[in-house]
């Protein structure tokens, strides 16, 4: 504010009004696509970028399959069952890897020597980038040692990508967590798991809803990390990562499956960032 | 001062109280992890120096692979890869910065705070194919904005630059990596004192000078590590390249799955080197930037999401 109180009159209205329309335009660049795509996924001619002619269509057919209306102009080959069930269940073993190890890390780790170093190496997943982190542990582990890889691998590096962030979501928490009342309940004659289960389980529950529910969400939308970390499974992001490069005519169906995964993903991440604040 | 030598006692109470929690878990997780994430990376940067006969790898230490690069032309996409991110970071860094400060320091109604800050939240957890998808249908050749411009006359013939080029890849960049520099920003910039920056200014410096020689320098580990999750992550981005560059706009994750696709492991490593190189570059920067503050572990800690 007293920046802005300082300065010549009009020059002060600039500077008051420039940001906002900096930072919103950004916003905006990164909304218009999803607010678009939605739009364009009831639309007849989605390809045009015209919305208009408002039908299901799309996503009826991407349940039932384009063939039923044959002879019409898009008739892909869609096959959804295989990898969304693929990418649900991993999704859901990295979202309880992810709360267990969290949780187990973030409640010492601010009472450990070194935890800088520590919490530095624990985040490098999110300054490198996953590709680059995905074929360092393929060449790792499939040329170095000889594994093969498989859906564990697949697994191993979607909560590795996980993880920084769950482990994040919980130092907050933890960070809140006010020592003493762990003490009094230790004096009050609690043992360690009482104290754990009865007490501080409770007061954390809320940041462990969130990293159970971001590791499922970073899960479920994974793509860099397991494009060398995957042998033959199909995951959903990969999946419409093909589709959509194959420049085939599966093109409107890979809009309406983009909306349906991407309202889902908005709608938990909004549930979850209410939930942070309401706790503070 | 009474209570704040209790208030010191409490704090040593329970940091000694707490040492007797069980840290054998944690310890074996680190060990694990550091196995798991650290030594593959490690172990790249060591493969980028040995050779490969066919497909094997032969215990040859040079350079080799950054040879055999440069003779593919590899080089070209490392540095055209490398340009783009700068550019993008920079455009990205010049938004985020006023309006970081803006978010820190002027606004102060809270459930509009809320709402930007869920904004920029919710974009890390989407998936990167469908939020960039639908630009095809936008700038494409008879998308959107093609459509609009040729109805309204501007122009005659459909503009081929908007998809499919060096514009598109630099939008796509811009609008994913956003939401990365603005935290760091943000999180150093709300850090600095109100009072520090009224005192620059009752004693006479302008508000360009303020920004340069005050608010700069104080918020400079934001800007470091704002540069760090915006540039390296963007440097291998697999999916903007692709979907809006087409196959036009070759970057290091096409040289990587190429390279990987032939076998040429070590090729890979090299490139994944250079990422790396980076990384360490900006990072032994951000070392000595966060000196004054206690060292890097301290601000580490502070960090929020």
């Amino acid at each position: 504010m007293a920046l802005l109180q300082k300065s010549k009159p009009n020059f002060r209205k600039l500077l008051k009004i420039a940001p906002l329309i900096l930072g919103v335009l950004a916003l905006f660049f990164i909304y218009f696509p999803i607010f678009w795509l939605i739009l364009l996924s009831f639309s007849a001619e989605p390809l045009t970028g015209v919305p208009g002619g408002w039908h299901f269509d799309w996503y009826i057919d991407m349940v039932y399959g384009a063939d039923r209306r044959e002879g019409e102009a898009f008739v892909g080959d869609f096959q959804l069952k295989e990898p969304l069930i693929k990418s649900i269940s991993i999704a859901t073993l990295t979202s309880v890897l992810c709360i267990i190890s969290a949780v187990l890390v973030g409640r010492v780790l601010p009472n450990m020597k070194h935890q800088g170093l520590l919490l530095f190496g624990f985040l490098v997943p999110l300054m490198v980038p996953g590709i680059v982190v995905g074929m360092a542990m393929f060449l790792f582990f499939r040329i170095g040692l000889g594994i093969k890889m498989g859906t564990w691998s697949l697994a191993l590096a979607h909560f590795v990508w996980a993880f920084p962030f769950c482990l994040l979501v919980i130092l907050v928490v933890v960070s809140r967590l006010d020592q003493r009342v762990l003490e009094a309940a230790r004096d009050l004659g609690a043992s360690k798991i009482q104290t754990f289960f009865q007490i501080e389980l409770p007061i954390i529950k809320p940041g462990i809803f969130a990293a159970g529910f971001f590791g499922f969400l970073l899960s479920f939308n994974e793509l860099p990390f397991s494009i060398f970390m995957r042998k033959g499974d199909m995951t959903l992001p990969i999946y419409l990562w093909i589709q959509s490069g194959a420049h085939n005519s599966s093109v409107p169906l890979i809009f309406a499956l983009s909306t349906i995964i991407t309202l889902i993903s908005m709608l938990i991440t909004y549930l979850i960032v209410r939930l942070g604040f309401k706790n503070g | 001062m009474e209570i704040l030598s209790s208030k010191v006692f409490i704090l040593k109470v329970t940091s000694m109280d707490l040492k007797k929690y069980n840290r054998y878990p944690i310890v074996l997780f680190a060990l694990s992890w550091l196995a798991l994430v650290i030594l593959p990376l490690l172990v790249v940067v060591m493969m980028s120096f040995l050779k490969t006969k066919g497909i094997r790898i032969k215990w040859d230490w040079g350079f080799y692979s950054y040879m055999k690069m440069i003779q593919f032309g590899g080089n070209d996409v490392v540095f055209q890869t490398i340009r783009i991110g700068l550019t993008v970071t920079l455009i990205n860094f010049l938004i985020a910065f006023p309006f970081a400060f803006w978010l820190a320091k002027t606004l102060k109604n809270i459930s509009f705070k809320l709402i930007i800050f869920t904004a920029l939240t919710v974009p890390f957890f989407l998936s990167p194919v469908s939020r960039v998808i639908v630009w095809r249908s936008i700038l494409g050749l008879d998308g959107l904005l093609n459509n609009f411009f040729l109805n309204i006359g501007l122009v005659d013939q459909p503009i081929e630059w908007l998809i499919f080029s060096e514009f598109a890849v630099h939008l796509g960049l811009m609008a994913q990596y956003f939401p990365s520099m603005v935290w760091p920003l943000y999180l150093s910039l709300s850090l600095i004192d109100d009072e520090t920056i009224e005192a620059s200014l009752d004693l006479g410096a302008g508000i360009l000078r303020t920004t340069i020689y005050v608010i700069l320098p104080l918020a400079l580990p934001g800007v470091v590590a704002g540069v760090i999750f915006c540039l390296v992550p963007m440097l291998g981005d697999a999916v903007i390249p692709q979907q809006m560059g087409g196959g036009n706009i070759l970057t290091i994750s096409h040289s990587l799955s190429n390279y990987i696709g032939s076998r040429s492991y070590v090729l890979g490593a090299a490139i994944a080197s250079i990422v790396l190189l980076v990384l360490i570059i900006l990072i032994i920067i951000l070392w000595f930037v966060f000196k004054p503050y206690g060292g890097l572990g301290k601000v580490f800690g502070q960090m929020r999401q």
